[in-house]
């Protein structure tokens, strides 16, 4: 009797317990489920069974999954994802698109995951440059040059977009959009008070000595997600320095206690902190936060990315316009930050064939035009007709052709863990302006610490 | 009460090898609380003890996450080291102290007042539980973000009641933004939510309380405070253990509304350890020093959990 | 006490008057949470976040619905949640009964394993247990994710679950005994109907846990078809650009659940935790 009851228990556990996992297997067998209906539904007409099956299995087999990782979450962006899909989806109906949007931030925690899992999604959104090049190097970007070959894309792209994308003479990459940094400004503002966008640094500090004069905070900033501040170093030491020092600098091969960098942080950043030419507590607010100060007239300047124009209250934002950083020393090159995405096929890829036809889609001029127009970001491909250009993209892209050098940004330049040493040590700073030899000594510390690992 | 069983489970281990015949029924008694375990701990090995052990093991590798680990063989070490050297670890350290200092404290005062408050017939005395349980329910992202509206300097609410009490129009203190407060302006916004939470916790405790046993005690001549402070209180004595070890862990594993608010900044002075060891592993790509730092913050809280299994220990002894 | 009884005291109404007070400010927040949700983000970048809105719409919640494609994704969190939990409170009061009713070898060492478990910074398992689940063959399925919440659940709820079954009288179980009931049959038949209560509590908790989980959503699972209702909220977040009052909104729905469950399990939710803290 005892024995049978503690058999009978102990079967029902394990059976109750298989239904557990079967809960969620229920909706997998689900989704193979809808997928059949589908073509069930079409079927219906023909009555010899045995064929049936054949046709379903082609059809499963015929309509290949393609699946597509984005990190577009912002709104704007995420609809032109959206719509780029759908395009190559009534081009290409044999084909089904698996497509995921993931928040921007995570996307970046979770891609080592994306990358190494057994069946990684195929086609994934991200930066140009070096952190694509920390992929390839480890074998998880696939060589797509003869995409590149096929589309005449060696042709189509301007040569520093495909050195962007190239290791070892291959291409791993494809840039599909940019966008420009520059200082925007309130032209109403600067009209109130007779201004001119200043072109020289001196120029500068008188705009930004005037509008303090007459109680308007020269510039604003949000520095609670730090990288805001990363902007300043990159172009106050791009002018100062050049950008060929900068970049060295960001490759771990220039020391950060080198006095030229020491002379950007005490000739140039330190007297506009303690000029009082910053708002006040920007570690309190990010980015779009400090952006009130502007949009309500308290400040009048933010160095920023053309994404600015995506938030500024849209009525009011032809009052903004923007003007290139100020030239600090007229002999050194002019360097520019103009960060770029694009996509890539993971090197493990499922279905690398139907991954290059979509990445073909997403380099061609179509799919580039169709953001230029709708999105307001600079194209990569030299084909795409410019002549429905708004002012403000001539202008920016004006501005980065004129540039002798093109960076993408800090933290896309340098390590990652370079950057969060970096960025930290440029909030210290910010607080405490006098520190900054010690600042630089643990940056210093740190770069040694990082470079000398790999 | 759980002496009897442990005593017969005990003669009946002890007649098994005695002599007496083999017994499938006294096997079966003492593999029965095996067979209870059996299934939940299996998953539970495979899922979280495993990955754990990991865990230390990674502490003594490099690993970025996607190729192999690299053993740091001539000084396996060397992750602890460092981490003995980084400053940022220093002052993840110092902050969760505050965290969990400042959460054993404030938050058990003010909801155990509050539930002796809330414990009776009061008018809208529902209403009054369910607002200030109601953080709980909001999601932390959220949270985070009214709260760093509070804490706006030129236009936050709490800036703006201060400006008032002193009456200095010029008043912009930057809660989110000076290093020396952060810390504190965030931990007040998790004491805000864990209020809530305590009070519950000791209002069921309340409820298990016989008000006979109230009355007695007035009866016999003692005032609110003294009634409270030795009758309620000692009987409240597990609750508040339970609220004690929950404080603690959550005060160790605090995360979210660093990373919402702040992400530890400005230069790390508002870092905890979960927060900064997830930075290290998913930012920067350094799993094994992330893994280290979890191991020194695992070994702080396996402090606790001895103190609190000895707690146990000692109590059932009494059964 | 009627509330007039109540307030003859001064004393008293200065004490519920300083309630009062202190209530306001707990509820601040969850006010301008709904304030935010149905202002334009214009409106707010214009005029400041604590000034009243202008006017009142409910547009953001639309956008919040549709853009964050919550239809999609709300299912998906049900269809982890619930096996989850039910897993995870089975498993548990199992092991709880064992660790609660047994003295045997190992049973301290199990229990400090399972509270050890609950102390630990569930960050940092978080590539071991991508690589283990890729390895499985569960990466981007739904029985990966309620695998691992099942399993990493079990900690809390046996060290609870078995403070709970402590405090059952012994003579009801040894009662049962000597009619010759198996310990299953004792563990199902009077033990599970006993700890209803803190089931409900815990039931509640752990619901809360697990629908709002947002970490291991975006580790375990890749594609969107199967995330849960907070990853799709993750979504509405940029690079650049915040839209708070569709975030707040959105927040808001994701939270409508966890209401309702409160809301009927509350009278369990304290008498459950009640039992298990005063033995």
């Amino acid at each position: 009797m005892k024995k049978t009851w503690f058999m009978f228990i102990a079967l029902v556990l394990l059976l109750s317990f298989g239904m557990i996992s079967c809960a969620g297997e229920a909706e997998i067998v689900e989704r193979i489920v809808e997928r059949t209906v589908e073509v069930e539904v079409e079927r219906t007409v023909e009555v010899e069974v045995e064929r049936t099956v054949e046709v379903e299995v082609e059809r499963l087999t015929d309509r290949r999954v393609l699946i597509y990782n984005s990190y577009m979450s912002d709104p704007s962006v995420r609809e032109a994802d959206e719509a780029l899909v759908a395009m190559f989806q009534e081009m290409h109906p044999e084909i089904r698109i698996q497509h995921s949007t993931v928040a921007h931030e995570d996307f970046k925690h979770a891609i080592r995951a994306y990358l190494t899992a057994s069946t990684p999604p195929d086609v994934m959104t991200w930066f140009a440059g070096n952190r694509a090049r920390f992929f390839t190097e480890r074998g998880l970007i696939m060589d797509i040059s003869d995409v590149w070959e096929a589309e005449g894309w060696n042709e189509d792209y301007p040569a520093g977009f495909r050195a962007m994308s190239t290791t070892d003479g291959k291409q791993y990459f494809l840039p599909t959009s940019w966008y420009w940094w520059a200082v925007y400004y309130r032209t109403d503002i600067f009209d109130d008070h007779g201004l001119q966008p200043p072109e020289t640094w001196e120029e500068f500090l008188e705009v930004c000595e005037t509008l303090k004069a007459n109680g308007i905070t020269p510039i604003t900033i949000g520095t609670r997600y730090r990288w805001t501040t990363a902007a300043w170093f990159d172009y106050l030491n791009m002018r100062v320095n050049g950008p060929e020092f900068h970049i060295n600098l960001m490759m771990g091969e220039e020391s950060y206690e080198d006095p030229r960098v020491l002379r950007v942080f005490t000739d140039y950043w330190a007297p506009l902190i303690e000029n009082g030419y910053f708002i006040d507590h920007p570690a309190a607010y990010t980015w779009s936060e400090a952006l009130q100060f502007m949009s309500n007239g308290e400040a009048a300047m933010y160095l920023m990315g053309d994404f600015l124009r995506d938030v500024y209250p849209q009525d009011e934002v032809d009052l903004i316009d923007f003007f290139r950083f100020p030239i600090i020393d007229p002999d050194v090159p002019i360097g520019e930050d103009a960060p770029t995405d694009g996509f890539f096929i993971a090197a493990d890829s499922r279905n690398p064939e139907d991954a290059k036809k979509f990445l073909a889609f997403l380099g061609s001029v179509e799919a580039q035009q169709y953001l230029a127009d709708n999105l307001g970001r600079l194209p990569t491909h030299l084909g795409v007709d410019m002549s429905n250009f708004t002012d403000m993209q001539r202008k920016g892209l004006e501005l980065i052709q004129g540039a002798d050098f093109v960076a993408q940004f800090y933290d896309r330049d340098t390590t990652e863990e370079m950057a969060d040493v970096g960025m930290n040590g440029f909030m210290e700073f910010w607080d405490n302006p006098g520190n900054i030899e010690s600042i630089l000594a643990q940056l210093e510390f740190a770069r040694e610490d990082l470079f000398a690992e790999d | 009460m759980g002496k009897d069983i442990s005593m017969r489970a005990l003669k009946r281990t002890r007649a098994l090898p005695g002599g007496g015949k083999f017994s499938w029924y006294k096997l079966g008694n003492t593999l029965t609380p095996y067979l209870f375990l059996l299934i939940p701990l299996i998953l539970y090995l495979i899922w979280v003890i495993g990955p754990m052990l990991y865990t230390f093991y990674l502490s003594l590798t490099r690993w970025d996450g996607m190729t192999p680990p690299v053993f740091y063989s001539a000084n396996p070490l060397r992750n602890y080291q460092r981490l003995f050297r980084d400053p940022v670890f220093a002052i993840s350290l110092r902050n969760n102290l505050r965290w969990m200092i400042s959460f054993i404290t404030i938050p058990v005062v003010m909801g155990l007042a509050l539930a002796m408050a809330l414990n009776r017939s009061l008018p809208g005395a529902k209403f009054i539980k369910a607002s200030f349980y109601s953080p709980m329910v909001l999601s932390l992202v959220v949270c985070g973000l009214i709260w760093s509206w509070m804490y706006h300097p030129a236009r936050g609410l709490i800036n703006e009641v201060l400006r008032f009490l002193t009456n200095n129009p010029n008043l912009t203190i930057g809660w989110l933004s000076d290093s020396q407060l952060v810390m504190w302006a965030i931990i007040a916004v998790a004491v805000w939510r864990q209020v809530g939470y305590v009070m519950v916790l000791y209002l069921a405790g309340l409820q298990g309380i016989d008000p006979g046993l109230i009355d007695a005690t007035k009866v016999d001549g003692a005032n609110g405070w003294q009634t409270f402070r030795h009758v309620i209180f000692p009987l409240l004595g597990p609750v508040t253990v339970i609220v004690v070890v929950i404080s603690i862990i959550d005060s160790l594993r605090a995360f979210d509304l660093v990373s919402v608010m702040t992400r530890g900044g400005p230069y790390n002075s508002s870092s905890v350890l979960a927060n900064y060891m997830y930075i290290q592993a998913f930012n920067n790509y350094r799993m094994g020093y992330s893994s280290a730092i979890a191991v020194v913050l695992f070994l702080i809280s396996l402090v606790f959990i001895f103190i609190y299994l000895w707690h146990i220990l000692q109590d059932e002894l009494e059964y | 006490m009627s509330t007039k009884q109540f307030f003859r005291s001064p004393w008293r109404v200065l004490g519920f008057i300083v309630l009062v007070i202190l209530m306001l400010m707990w509820l601040v927040p969850f006010f301008s949470a709904l304030m935010t949700a149905v202002r334009t983000n214009e409106d707010i970048m214009r005029r400041g976040f604590w000034a009243l809105p202008n006017e009142i719409t409910l547009e953001n919640f639309r956008v919040a619905w549709d853009r964050g494609n919550l239809k999609r994704y709300i299912p998906n969190s049900f269809i982890i949640t619930i096996p989850a939990l039910v897993g995870t409170l089975f498993l548990s009061s199992l092991s709880a009964y064992a660790l609660a009713r047994f003295r045997f070898k190992g049973n301290r060492f199990i229990l400090f394993l399972y509270v050890g478990g609950m102390m630990l910074p569930f960050q940092v398992l978080m590539m071991p247990v991508f690589r283990l689940t890729d390895a499985l063959g569960l990466y981007n399925t739904h029985l990966g994710i309620i695998l691992f919440h099942t399993a990493f659940q079990l900690g809390f709820c046996t060290f609870l679950l078995r403070n709970y079954m402590r405090t059952v009288p012994n003579e009801i179980l040894e009662a049962a005994r000597i009619d010759g009931c198996s310990e299953f049959r004792i563990w199902w038949q009077i033990m599970m109907p006993l700890t209803v209560p803190a089931l409900a509590a815990l039931a509640t908790l752990e619901f809360t846990w697990i629908f709002n989980d947002y970490l291991w959503a975006i580790v375990l699972l890749q594609d969107d078809n199967l995330k849960p209702v907070t990853a799709g909220l993750a979504t509405l977040q940029g690079q650049y650009v915040m839209d708070w009052t569709v975030i707040v909104a959105g927040a808001l729905i994701a939270t409508v659940p966890t209401v309702i469950l409160f809301i009927f399990l509350q009278r369990y939710f304290i008498e459950g935790l009640t039992l298990g803290a005063t033995k």
